[in-house]
Protein backbone atom coordinates (compact mmCIF):
# COMPACT_ATOMS: atom_id res chain seq x y z
CA UNK A 1 0.00 0.00 0.00
CA UNK A 2 1.15 3.54 -0.67
CA UNK A 3 1.27 5.45 2.58
CA UNK A 4 1.48 8.74 0.72
CA UNK A 5 0.23 9.16 -2.79
CA UNK A 6 0.62 12.55 -4.42
CA UNK A 7 -1.17 13.00 -7.74
CA UNK A 8 -0.45 15.99 -9.96
CA UNK A 9 -0.40 18.23 -6.95
CA UNK A 10 -0.23 21.91 -7.84
CA UNK A 11 -0.20 24.82 -5.47
CA UNK A 12 0.29 28.38 -6.62
CA UNK A 13 0.46 31.44 -4.42
CA UNK A 14 -0.42 34.25 -6.72
CA UNK A 15 2.53 33.87 -9.03
CA UNK A 16 5.70 33.26 -7.06
CA UNK A 17 6.33 30.14 -5.01
CA UNK A 18 4.53 26.85 -5.14
CA UNK A 19 4.62 23.40 -6.64
CA UNK A 20 3.65 22.23 -10.09
CA UNK A 21 2.20 18.87 -11.05
CA UNK A 22 4.00 16.97 -8.36
CA UNK A 23 3.44 13.21 -8.29
CA UNK A 24 5.16 10.58 -6.19
CA UNK A 25 4.39 7.71 -3.84
CA UNK A 26 5.85 6.77 -0.53
CA UNK A 27 5.65 3.07 0.27
CA UNK A 28 4.78 1.44 3.55
CA UNK A 29 7.78 1.16 5.85
CA UNK A 30 10.31 3.17 3.86
CA UNK A 31 12.31 6.23 4.74
CA UNK A 32 11.71 8.62 1.92
CA UNK A 33 13.96 11.59 1.36
CA UNK A 34 12.62 14.80 -0.02
CA UNK A 35 15.45 16.91 -1.26
CA UNK A 36 15.70 20.34 -2.73
CA UNK A 37 17.25 23.74 -2.21
CA UNK A 38 15.49 26.34 -0.08
CA UNK A 39 12.27 27.54 -1.66
CA UNK A 40 11.92 24.48 -3.88
CA UNK A 41 8.47 23.67 -2.51
CA UNK A 42 9.26 21.02 0.09
CA UNK A 43 7.42 22.73 2.91
CA UNK A 44 4.56 23.66 0.59
CA UNK A 45 4.11 19.99 -0.28
CA UNK A 46 4.23 18.92 3.33
CA UNK A 47 1.79 21.60 4.45
CA UNK A 48 -0.61 20.54 1.74
CA UNK A 49 -0.34 16.93 2.88
CA UNK A 50 -1.21 18.10 6.37
CA UNK A 51 -4.16 20.19 5.22
CA UNK A 52 -2.72 23.47 6.46
CA UNK A 53 -3.01 24.83 2.94
CA UNK A 54 -5.19 23.61 0.11
CA UNK A 55 -4.03 22.40 -3.31
CA UNK A 56 -4.83 24.54 -6.34
CA UNK A 57 -5.32 21.33 -8.31
CA UNK A 58 -4.49 17.67 -7.99
CA UNK A 59 -4.76 15.74 -4.76
CA UNK A 60 -2.86 13.75 -2.21
CA UNK A 61 -3.82 10.64 -0.31
CA UNK A 62 -2.44 9.43 2.97
CA UNK A 63 -3.22 5.86 4.05
CA UNK A 64 -5.36 5.74 0.90
CA UNK A 65 -7.61 8.60 2.04
CA UNK A 66 -7.81 12.12 0.69
CA UNK A 67 -5.66 14.28 2.91
CA UNK A 68 -8.08 17.22 2.99
CA UNK A 69 -11.40 15.41 3.26
CA UNK A 70 -10.27 12.92 5.90
CA UNK A 71 -7.73 15.25 7.52
CA UNK A 72 -8.69 14.84 11.18
CA UNK A 73 -8.92 11.07 10.85
CA UNK A 74 -5.56 10.48 9.18
CA UNK A 75 -3.79 12.94 11.44
CA UNK A 76 -4.32 10.54 14.34
CA UNK A 77 -1.52 8.48 12.84
CA UNK A 78 0.76 11.28 11.68
CA UNK A 79 3.61 12.77 13.65
CA UNK A 80 4.96 16.06 12.33
CA UNK A 81 8.05 18.05 13.11
CA UNK A 82 7.97 21.50 11.51
CA UNK A 83 11.09 23.18 10.23
CA UNK A 84 10.76 26.15 12.52
CA UNK A 85 9.64 25.26 15.98
CA UNK A 86 7.33 27.80 17.61
CA UNK A 87 5.29 26.80 20.58
CA UNK A 88 3.15 28.52 23.15
CA UNK A 89 5.82 30.40 25.02
CA UNK A 90 4.24 30.62 28.36
CA UNK A 91 4.13 26.88 28.89
CA UNK A 92 6.47 24.41 30.48
CA UNK A 93 7.80 21.64 28.26
CA UNK A 94 5.82 19.13 30.30
CA UNK A 95 2.56 21.07 29.87
CA UNK A 96 3.06 21.45 26.17
CA UNK A 97 3.72 17.76 25.69
CA UNK A 98 0.69 16.85 27.75
CA UNK A 99 -1.41 19.30 25.76
CA UNK A 100 -0.09 17.74 22.60
CA UNK A 101 -0.81 14.23 23.89
CA UNK A 102 -4.34 15.21 24.95
CA UNK A 103 -5.43 15.28 21.32
CA UNK A 104 -4.73 11.57 20.89
CA UNK A 105 -6.89 9.07 22.59
CA UNK A 106 -4.10 7.13 24.20
CA UNK A 107 -1.88 7.35 27.24
CA UNK A 108 1.40 8.84 26.10
CA UNK A 109 3.04 9.56 29.43
CA UNK A 110 5.42 6.64 29.32
CA UNK A 111 6.50 7.43 25.78
CA UNK A 112 7.06 11.11 26.65
CA UNK A 113 9.36 10.14 29.50
CA UNK A 114 11.22 7.70 27.28
CA UNK A 115 11.69 10.16 24.44
CA UNK A 116 12.72 12.97 26.77
CA UNK A 117 15.30 10.60 28.26
CA UNK A 118 16.73 9.70 24.88
CA UNK A 119 16.85 13.30 23.71
CA UNK A 120 18.13 14.57 27.05
CA UNK A 121 15.30 17.08 27.43
CA UNK A 122 14.42 18.78 30.71
CA UNK A 123 10.64 18.59 31.06
CA UNK A 124 10.38 21.19 33.77
CA UNK A 125 11.81 24.14 31.88
CA UNK A 126 9.75 26.87 30.33
CA UNK A 127 9.72 26.71 26.56
CA UNK A 128 10.54 30.39 26.47
CA UNK A 129 13.88 29.72 28.14
CA UNK A 130 14.98 26.98 25.77
CA UNK A 131 17.70 27.30 23.15
CA UNK A 132 16.94 26.59 19.52
CA UNK A 133 18.33 23.07 19.77
CA UNK A 134 16.29 22.31 22.86
CA UNK A 135 13.15 23.66 21.23
CA UNK A 136 13.87 21.30 18.38
CA UNK A 137 13.99 18.46 20.87
CA UNK A 138 10.56 19.47 22.15
CA UNK A 139 9.47 19.32 18.53
CA UNK A 140 10.85 15.83 18.14
CA UNK A 141 9.16 14.55 21.27
CA UNK A 142 5.78 16.08 20.42
CA UNK A 143 6.00 14.57 16.94
CA UNK A 144 6.73 11.05 18.14
CA UNK A 145 4.89 10.78 21.44
CA UNK A 146 1.76 9.15 20.03
CA UNK A 147 3.70 6.48 18.13
CA UNK A 148 2.51 7.57 14.71
CA UNK A 149 2.49 5.31 11.65
CA UNK A 150 3.69 8.13 9.44
CA UNK A 151 6.36 10.57 10.54
CA UNK A 152 6.81 13.75 8.53
CA UNK A 153 9.95 15.75 9.19
CA UNK A 154 10.61 19.13 7.65
CA UNK A 155 14.32 19.93 7.90
CA UNK A 156 14.50 18.27 11.29
CA UNK A 157 18.16 18.53 12.17
CA UNK A 158 18.84 22.26 12.16
CA UNK A 159 19.99 23.37 15.59
CA UNK A 160 20.82 19.91 16.89
CA UNK A 161 24.40 19.20 17.84
CA UNK A 162 26.06 16.16 16.21
CA UNK A 163 25.54 13.94 19.24
CA UNK A 164 21.83 14.73 19.38
CA UNK A 165 21.55 14.37 15.65
CA UNK A 166 23.00 10.89 15.99
CA UNK A 167 20.51 9.96 18.73
CA UNK A 168 17.69 11.42 16.70
CA UNK A 169 18.65 9.33 13.67
CA UNK A 170 18.90 6.21 15.83
CA UNK A 171 15.46 7.04 17.14
CA UNK A 172 14.09 7.39 13.63
CA UNK A 173 15.65 4.10 12.61
CA UNK A 174 14.05 2.43 15.61
CA UNK A 175 10.67 3.96 14.71
CA UNK A 176 11.15 2.74 11.18
CA UNK A 177 11.89 -0.81 12.39
CA UNK A 178 8.73 -0.65 14.46
CA UNK A 179 6.92 -0.12 11.16
CA UNK A 180 6.66 3.65 10.81
CA UNK A 181 6.98 5.22 7.40
CA UNK A 182 9.08 8.38 7.33
CA UNK A 183 9.04 11.34 4.99
CA UNK A 184 12.21 13.28 5.55
CA UNK A 185 12.65 16.65 3.90
CA UNK A 186 16.04 18.25 3.85
CA UNK A 187 18.56 20.23 1.90
CA UNK A 188 21.43 18.54 3.71
CA UNK A 189 22.34 15.59 1.58
CA UNK A 190 24.61 13.64 3.84
CA UNK A 191 21.78 12.97 6.29
CA UNK A 192 19.53 11.78 3.51
CA UNK A 193 22.30 9.59 2.17
CA UNK A 194 22.59 7.96 5.58
CA UNK A 195 18.95 7.37 6.37
CA UNK A 196 16.79 7.19 3.30
CA UNK A 197 15.86 4.33 1.02
CA UNK A 198 14.58 6.46 -1.82
CA UNK A 199 14.83 10.11 -2.57
CA UNK A 200 12.81 12.61 -4.57
CA UNK A 201 14.67 15.63 -5.84
CA UNK A 202 12.56 18.72 -6.20
CA UNK A 203 13.49 22.04 -7.70
CA UNK A 204 11.37 25.11 -8.31
CA UNK A 205 8.25 23.16 -7.45
CA UNK A 206 8.89 20.33 -9.89
CA UNK A 207 10.01 16.78 -9.37
CA UNK A 208 13.33 16.33 -11.13
CA UNK A 209 14.31 12.85 -10.13
CA UNK A 210 13.02 9.99 -8.01
CA UNK A 211 15.62 7.36 -7.33
CA UNK A 212 16.88 4.81 -4.87
CA UNK A 213 19.80 6.19 -2.92
CA UNK A 214 21.79 3.12 -3.89
CA UNK A 215 21.12 3.73 -7.60
CA UNK A 216 22.19 7.33 -7.28
CA UNK A 217 25.49 6.27 -5.87
CA UNK A 218 25.89 3.33 -8.24
CA UNK A 219 25.53 5.66 -11.13
CA UNK A 220 29.18 5.95 -10.67
CA UNK A 221 29.92 9.52 -11.46
CA UNK A 222 33.56 10.42 -11.21
CA UNK A 223 34.88 13.90 -10.91
CA UNK A 224 37.89 14.52 -13.14
CA UNK A 225 40.24 17.43 -12.67
CA UNK A 226 43.07 17.78 -15.16
CA UNK A 227 45.88 20.18 -15.70
CA UNK A 228 47.29 20.02 -19.17
CA UNK A 229 50.54 21.38 -20.46
CA UNK A 230 48.97 22.97 -23.49
CA UNK A 231 45.47 24.44 -23.68
CA UNK A 232 42.86 21.99 -24.97
CA UNK A 233 39.73 22.69 -26.96
CA UNK A 234 36.51 22.22 -24.93
CA UNK A 235 35.21 20.06 -27.77
CA UNK A 236 37.83 17.46 -27.03
CA UNK A 237 35.92 16.22 -23.98
CA UNK A 238 32.44 16.59 -25.43
CA UNK A 239 31.39 12.98 -25.35
CA UNK A 240 28.55 10.95 -23.87
CA UNK A 241 28.52 10.86 -20.09
CA UNK A 242 30.39 14.10 -19.56
CA UNK A 243 28.68 16.76 -17.51
CA UNK A 244 29.54 20.14 -16.06
CA UNK A 245 32.51 20.49 -18.33
CA UNK A 246 34.63 23.47 -17.43
CA UNK A 247 37.72 24.40 -19.42
CA UNK A 248 39.77 27.37 -18.29
CA UNK A 249 43.05 27.56 -20.14
CA UNK A 250 44.97 24.53 -19.03
CA UNK A 251 42.59 23.39 -16.27
CA UNK A 252 39.74 21.07 -17.15
CA UNK A 253 37.13 19.65 -14.81
CA UNK A 254 34.02 17.58 -15.42
CA UNK A 255 31.78 14.85 -14.07
CA UNK A 256 31.89 11.59 -16.00
CA UNK A 257 29.60 8.59 -16.03
CA UNK A 258 30.34 5.71 -18.38
CA UNK A 259 33.14 3.44 -19.44
CA UNK A 260 36.28 4.50 -17.63
CA UNK A 261 38.57 2.94 -20.23
CA UNK A 262 37.21 5.13 -22.97
CA UNK A 263 37.87 8.19 -20.89
CA UNK A 264 41.33 7.05 -19.84
CA UNK A 265 42.50 6.49 -23.39
CA UNK A 266 41.15 9.90 -24.30
CA UNK A 267 43.14 11.45 -21.48
CA UNK A 268 46.24 9.41 -22.26
CA UNK A 269 46.36 11.09 -25.63
CA UNK A 270 47.07 14.51 -24.16
CA UNK A 271 50.07 15.83 -22.32
CA UNK A 272 49.17 16.13 -18.66
CA UNK A 273 50.69 18.17 -15.85
CA UNK A 274 48.43 16.73 -13.17
CA UNK A 275 45.30 14.63 -12.75
CA UNK A 276 42.81 14.07 -9.98
CA UNK A 277 39.96 11.56 -10.17
CA UNK A 278 37.55 11.44 -7.25
CA UNK A 279 34.21 10.02 -6.17
CA UNK A 280 31.71 12.86 -6.09
CA UNK A 281 29.52 13.02 -3.00
CA UNK A 282 25.76 13.14 -3.35
CA UNK A 283 25.94 16.86 -3.02
CA UNK A 284 27.69 17.15 -6.33
CA UNK A 285 25.29 14.78 -7.99
CA UNK A 286 22.42 16.88 -6.73
CA UNK A 287 24.03 20.14 -7.67
CA UNK A 288 24.21 18.65 -11.10
CA UNK A 289 20.45 18.07 -11.05
CA UNK A 290 19.77 21.50 -9.64
CA UNK A 291 21.78 23.23 -12.28
CA UNK A 292 20.80 21.13 -15.25
CA UNK A 293 17.51 22.89 -15.67
CA UNK A 294 18.82 26.40 -15.56
CA UNK B 1 -12.24 20.18 25.87
CA UNK B 2 -8.45 20.31 26.21
CA UNK B 3 -8.49 23.25 23.83
CA UNK B 4 -11.07 25.07 25.93
CA UNK B 5 -8.95 24.62 29.04
CA UNK B 6 -5.84 25.79 27.16
CA UNK B 7 -7.63 28.91 25.97
CA UNK B 8 -8.96 29.70 29.42
CA UNK B 9 -5.48 29.37 30.86
CA UNK B 10 -3.95 31.45 28.10
CA UNK B 11 -6.43 34.27 28.69
CA UNK B 12 -6.58 34.00 32.45
CA UNK B 13 -4.19 36.82 33.19
CA UNK B 14 -5.73 39.22 30.71
CA UNK B 15 -9.24 38.45 31.93
CA UNK B 16 -8.22 39.10 35.53
CA UNK B 17 -6.72 42.45 34.51
CA UNK B 18 -9.89 43.37 32.67
CA UNK B 19 -11.98 42.48 35.71
CA UNK B 20 -9.81 44.65 37.94
CA UNK B 21 -10.29 47.39 35.34
CA UNK B 22 -14.06 47.01 35.52
CA UNK B 23 -14.19 47.28 39.29
CA UNK B 24 -11.80 50.24 39.24
CA UNK B 25 -13.82 51.99 36.54
CA UNK B 26 -17.20 51.51 38.20
CA UNK B 27 -15.69 52.25 41.61
CA UNK B 28 -13.97 55.45 40.50
CA UNK B 29 -17.07 56.68 38.69
CA UNK B 30 -19.33 56.09 41.62
CA UNK B 31 -16.93 57.73 44.07
CA UNK B 32 -17.05 60.82 41.83
CA UNK B 33 -20.80 60.63 42.14
CA UNK B 34 -20.46 60.40 45.90
CA UNK B 35 -18.50 63.66 45.82
CA UNK B 36 -21.17 65.30 43.72
CA UNK B 37 -24.15 64.25 45.81
CA UNK B 38 -22.47 64.91 49.14
CA UNK B 39 -21.91 68.53 48.31
CA UNK B 40 -25.50 68.68 47.23
CA UNK B 41 -24.37 69.90 43.89
CA UNK B 42 -26.15 67.14 41.95
CA UNK B 43 -28.94 69.50 41.00
CA UNK B 44 -26.57 72.30 40.10
CA UNK B 45 -24.60 69.79 38.05
CA UNK B 46 -27.77 69.17 36.07
CA UNK B 47 -28.17 72.88 35.47
CA UNK B 48 -24.56 73.22 34.43
CA UNK B 49 -24.95 70.38 31.96
CA UNK B 50 -28.19 71.78 30.62
CA UNK B 51 -26.42 75.10 29.91
CA UNK B 52 -23.76 73.39 27.85
CA UNK B 53 -24.17 73.20 24.10
CA UNK B 54 -25.86 70.04 22.94
CA UNK B 55 -22.79 68.83 21.11
CA UNK B 56 -20.71 69.03 24.26
CA UNK B 57 -23.38 67.14 26.15
CA UNK B 58 -23.28 64.47 23.47
CA UNK B 59 -19.53 64.16 23.66
CA UNK B 60 -19.67 63.84 27.41
CA UNK B 61 -22.41 61.26 27.04
CA UNK B 62 -24.87 62.94 29.32
CA UNK B 63 -27.85 64.47 27.52
CA UNK B 64 -31.07 63.46 29.14
CA UNK B 65 -29.87 61.83 32.31
CA UNK B 66 -30.76 63.21 35.71
CA UNK B 67 -27.30 63.42 37.24
CA UNK B 68 -28.62 64.05 40.70
CA UNK B 69 -29.83 60.46 40.83
CA UNK B 70 -27.48 57.47 41.09
CA UNK B 71 -29.36 55.72 38.28
CA UNK B 72 -29.07 58.73 35.98
CA UNK B 73 -25.42 59.08 36.74
CA UNK B 74 -24.86 55.39 36.08
CA UNK B 75 -26.77 55.69 32.80
CA UNK B 76 -24.49 58.54 31.76
CA UNK B 77 -21.30 56.61 32.44
CA UNK B 78 -22.69 53.39 31.00
CA UNK B 79 -21.48 54.23 27.49
CA UNK B 80 -17.90 54.03 28.77
CA UNK B 81 -18.52 50.68 30.43
CA UNK B 82 -20.01 49.55 27.15
CA UNK B 83 -16.96 50.75 25.29
CA UNK B 84 -14.76 48.73 27.64
CA UNK B 85 -16.86 45.60 27.22
CA UNK B 86 -16.93 45.82 23.44
CA UNK B 87 -13.21 46.52 23.13
CA UNK B 88 -12.60 43.45 25.25
CA UNK B 89 -14.98 41.38 23.12
CA UNK B 90 -13.73 42.47 19.71
CA UNK B 91 -10.08 42.04 20.69
CA UNK B 92 -10.78 38.67 22.23
CA UNK B 93 -12.55 37.50 19.10
CA UNK B 94 -9.82 38.64 16.74
CA UNK B 95 -7.02 37.53 19.01
CA UNK B 96 -8.18 34.09 20.02
CA UNK B 97 -8.13 33.05 16.37
CA UNK B 98 -5.34 35.09 14.83
CA UNK B 99 -2.80 34.43 17.58
CA UNK B 100 -2.30 30.87 16.37
CA UNK B 101 -1.04 32.20 13.09
CA UNK B 102 0.74 35.20 14.60
CA UNK B 103 2.67 33.00 17.04
CA UNK B 104 3.10 30.26 14.43
CA UNK B 105 1.30 27.76 16.61
CA UNK B 106 -1.35 27.01 13.98
CA UNK B 107 1.05 24.47 12.57
CA UNK B 108 1.30 22.81 15.95
CA UNK B 109 -2.43 22.82 16.61
CA UNK B 110 -3.87 21.85 13.26
CA UNK B 111 -1.69 18.83 12.65
CA UNK B 112 -3.55 17.28 15.56
CA UNK B 113 -6.53 15.11 14.77
CA UNK B 114 -9.09 17.91 14.97
CA UNK B 115 -10.87 19.72 12.17
CA UNK B 116 -10.73 23.47 11.82
CA UNK B 117 -14.43 23.65 12.71
CA UNK B 118 -13.87 21.74 15.92
CA UNK B 119 -11.04 24.08 16.77
CA UNK B 120 -13.25 27.10 16.07
CA UNK B 121 -16.05 25.71 18.21
CA UNK B 122 -13.82 25.21 21.24
CA UNK B 123 -12.31 28.64 20.82
CA UNK B 124 -15.78 30.13 20.51
CA UNK B 125 -16.85 28.38 23.70
CA UNK B 126 -13.78 29.65 25.54
CA UNK B 127 -14.48 33.20 24.32
CA UNK B 128 -18.15 32.94 25.35
CA UNK B 129 -17.16 31.80 28.81
CA UNK B 130 -14.95 34.83 29.14
CA UNK B 131 -17.68 37.18 27.96
CA UNK B 132 -20.02 35.75 30.57
CA UNK B 133 -17.41 36.17 33.30
CA UNK B 134 -16.74 39.74 32.14
CA UNK B 135 -20.44 40.54 32.13
CA UNK B 136 -21.06 39.00 35.54
CA UNK B 137 -18.19 40.94 37.08
CA UNK B 138 -19.60 44.09 35.51
CA UNK B 139 -23.08 43.29 36.82
CA UNK B 140 -21.84 42.41 40.28
CA UNK B 141 -19.60 45.43 40.70
CA UNK B 142 -22.31 47.75 39.34
CA UNK B 143 -24.94 46.46 41.73
CA UNK B 144 -22.57 46.53 44.69
CA UNK B 145 -21.16 49.96 43.92
CA UNK B 146 -24.27 51.83 42.74
CA UNK B 147 -26.68 50.71 45.44
CA UNK B 148 -24.88 52.46 48.34
CA UNK B 149 -25.59 55.80 46.63
CA UNK B 150 -29.09 55.12 45.45
CA UNK B 151 -30.89 56.50 48.54
CA UNK B 152 -33.59 53.87 48.28
CA UNK B 153 -34.12 54.35 44.56
CA UNK B 154 -34.41 50.96 42.88
CA UNK B 155 -31.55 50.64 40.42
CA UNK B 156 -31.02 46.91 40.11
CA UNK B 157 -33.59 46.34 37.42
CA UNK B 158 -32.13 49.08 35.21
CA UNK B 159 -28.64 47.72 35.73
CA UNK B 160 -29.68 44.19 34.86
CA UNK B 161 -31.44 45.35 31.71
CA UNK B 162 -28.41 47.39 30.66
CA UNK B 163 -26.22 44.34 31.26
CA UNK B 164 -28.37 42.22 28.96
CA UNK B 165 -27.87 44.89 26.30
CA UNK B 166 -24.17 44.92 27.03
CA UNK B 167 -23.97 41.15 26.69
CA UNK B 168 -25.71 41.29 23.31
CA UNK B 169 -23.17 43.83 22.09
CA UNK B 170 -20.32 41.76 23.53
CA UNK B 171 -21.57 38.81 21.48
CA UNK B 172 -21.91 40.97 18.40
CA UNK B 173 -18.40 42.36 18.62
CA UNK B 174 -16.95 38.96 19.47
CA UNK B 175 -18.53 37.74 16.25
CA UNK B 176 -17.07 40.64 14.27
CA UNK B 177 -13.60 40.02 15.72
CA UNK B 178 -13.79 36.31 14.95
CA UNK B 179 -15.04 36.91 11.43
CA UNK B 180 -12.22 39.33 10.64
CA UNK B 181 -9.59 36.94 11.97
CA UNK B 182 -11.30 34.02 10.26
CA UNK B 183 -11.55 35.56 6.83
CA UNK B 184 -8.57 37.91 6.76
CA UNK B 185 -5.64 37.06 4.55
CA UNK B 186 -3.49 38.94 7.01
CA UNK B 187 -4.29 37.53 10.43
CA UNK B 188 -1.64 39.71 12.04
CA UNK B 189 -3.78 42.72 11.28
CA UNK B 190 -7.04 41.21 12.50
CA UNK B 191 -6.86 42.83 15.94
CA UNK B 192 -6.12 46.30 14.62
CA UNK B 193 -8.76 46.09 11.89
CA UNK B 194 -11.44 45.01 14.32
CA UNK B 195 -10.58 47.66 16.91
CA UNK B 196 -10.64 50.24 14.11
CA UNK B 197 -14.15 49.14 13.17
CA UNK B 198 -15.18 49.36 16.79
CA UNK B 199 -13.81 52.87 17.26
CA UNK B 200 -15.39 53.98 14.01
CA UNK B 201 -18.83 52.81 15.10
CA UNK B 202 -18.32 54.38 18.51
CA UNK B 203 -17.45 57.75 16.99
CA UNK B 204 -20.39 57.40 14.64
CA UNK B 205 -22.71 56.94 17.62
CA UNK B 206 -21.43 60.19 19.12
CA UNK B 207 -21.76 61.93 15.78
CA UNK B 208 -25.39 60.85 15.66
CA UNK B 209 -25.96 62.42 19.09
CA UNK B 210 -24.27 65.65 18.07
CA UNK B 211 -25.88 66.05 14.69
CA UNK B 212 -29.44 65.05 15.50
CA UNK B 213 -30.13 64.85 11.75
CA UNK B 214 -28.62 61.48 10.94
CA UNK B 215 -30.75 59.41 13.23
CA UNK B 216 -31.26 56.74 10.55
CA UNK B 217 -27.59 55.89 10.84
CA UNK B 218 -28.23 54.35 14.23
CA UNK B 219 -28.64 51.03 12.44
CA UNK B 220 -24.99 51.23 11.44
CA UNK B 221 -23.56 51.53 14.90
CA UNK B 222 -24.22 48.88 17.53
CA UNK B 223 -23.57 51.48 20.23
CA UNK B 224 -26.99 52.91 19.41
CA UNK B 225 -28.78 49.57 19.55
CA UNK B 226 -29.25 49.48 23.31
CA UNK B 227 -28.71 53.11 24.22
CA UNK B 228 -28.91 53.58 28.00
CA UNK B 229 -31.48 56.41 27.59
CA UNK B 230 -33.86 54.18 25.69
CA UNK B 231 -33.30 51.15 27.83
CA UNK B 232 -33.87 53.07 31.06
CA UNK B 233 -36.51 55.60 30.08
CA UNK B 234 -38.41 54.28 27.10
CA UNK B 235 -39.24 50.67 27.32
CA UNK B 236 -36.14 48.55 27.67
CA UNK B 237 -34.43 46.64 24.91
CA UNK B 238 -35.77 47.26 21.45
CA UNK B 239 -36.87 44.04 19.73
CA UNK B 240 -35.78 45.28 16.30
CA UNK B 241 -32.26 45.77 17.51
CA UNK B 242 -32.18 42.42 19.29
CA UNK B 243 -33.11 40.91 15.93
CA UNK B 244 -30.49 42.93 14.11
CA UNK B 245 -27.83 41.92 16.63
CA UNK B 246 -28.76 38.26 16.25
CA UNK B 247 -28.59 38.63 12.48
CA UNK B 248 -25.12 40.22 12.51
CA UNK B 249 -23.90 37.65 15.01
CA UNK B 250 -25.12 34.68 12.99
CA UNK B 251 -23.75 36.28 9.82
CA UNK B 252 -20.31 36.77 11.33
CA UNK B 253 -20.21 33.24 12.71
CA UNK B 254 -21.10 31.80 9.30
CA UNK B 255 -18.40 34.00 7.78
CA UNK B 256 -15.91 32.80 10.40
CA UNK B 257 -16.56 29.09 9.89
CA UNK B 258 -16.77 29.22 6.10
CA UNK B 259 -13.85 31.63 5.70
CA UNK B 260 -11.55 29.84 8.11
CA UNK B 261 -12.26 26.45 6.60
CA UNK B 262 -11.66 27.66 3.09
CA UNK B 263 -8.49 29.64 3.34
CA UNK B 264 -4.84 28.66 3.57
CA UNK B 265 -3.29 29.12 6.96
CA UNK B 266 -0.38 31.48 7.30
CA UNK B 267 2.39 29.28 8.53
Amino acid sequence: MHVIEVNNLTKTYGSARGITNLSFQVEQGEIFGFIGPNGAGKSTTIRTLLGLIYPTSGNAKIFGKDCIQYGPEIKKEIGYLPSEVFYYDNMKVKDLLQYSASFYKKDCRKRIAELAGIMDLDLNKKIDDLSLGNKKKVGIVQGLLHEPKLIILDEPTSGLDPLMQQRFFDLLEAENKRGATILFSSHILSEVQRLCDRVAIIKEGKLIQLEKISTLQENNYKRFKLETKAPVSPDYFQLNGVNELKVEGTTVSFLYRGNVNAMMSKIAAIDLANILVEEPDLEEIFMHYYEKED
Amino acid sequence: MNLWIREMKAHRKSLILWCIGIVAMVGASMSKYAGLSMSGSGASMNELMADMPKSLQAVMGVGTFDLSKASGYYGAIFIYLLLMATIHAVMLGANILSKEERDKTAEFLLVRPISRSQMLTFKLLAALTQLVIFNLVMLGSSILLVNPYSHGESVNQDIMLLMVGMFLLQLLFLGIGLAIAGVSRYPKRAVSISTAILLFTFILSIAIDISGNIDWMKYLTPFKYFDAKHVMYSGGLDGRFIGLTALILVGSLILTYVGYNKRDLHV
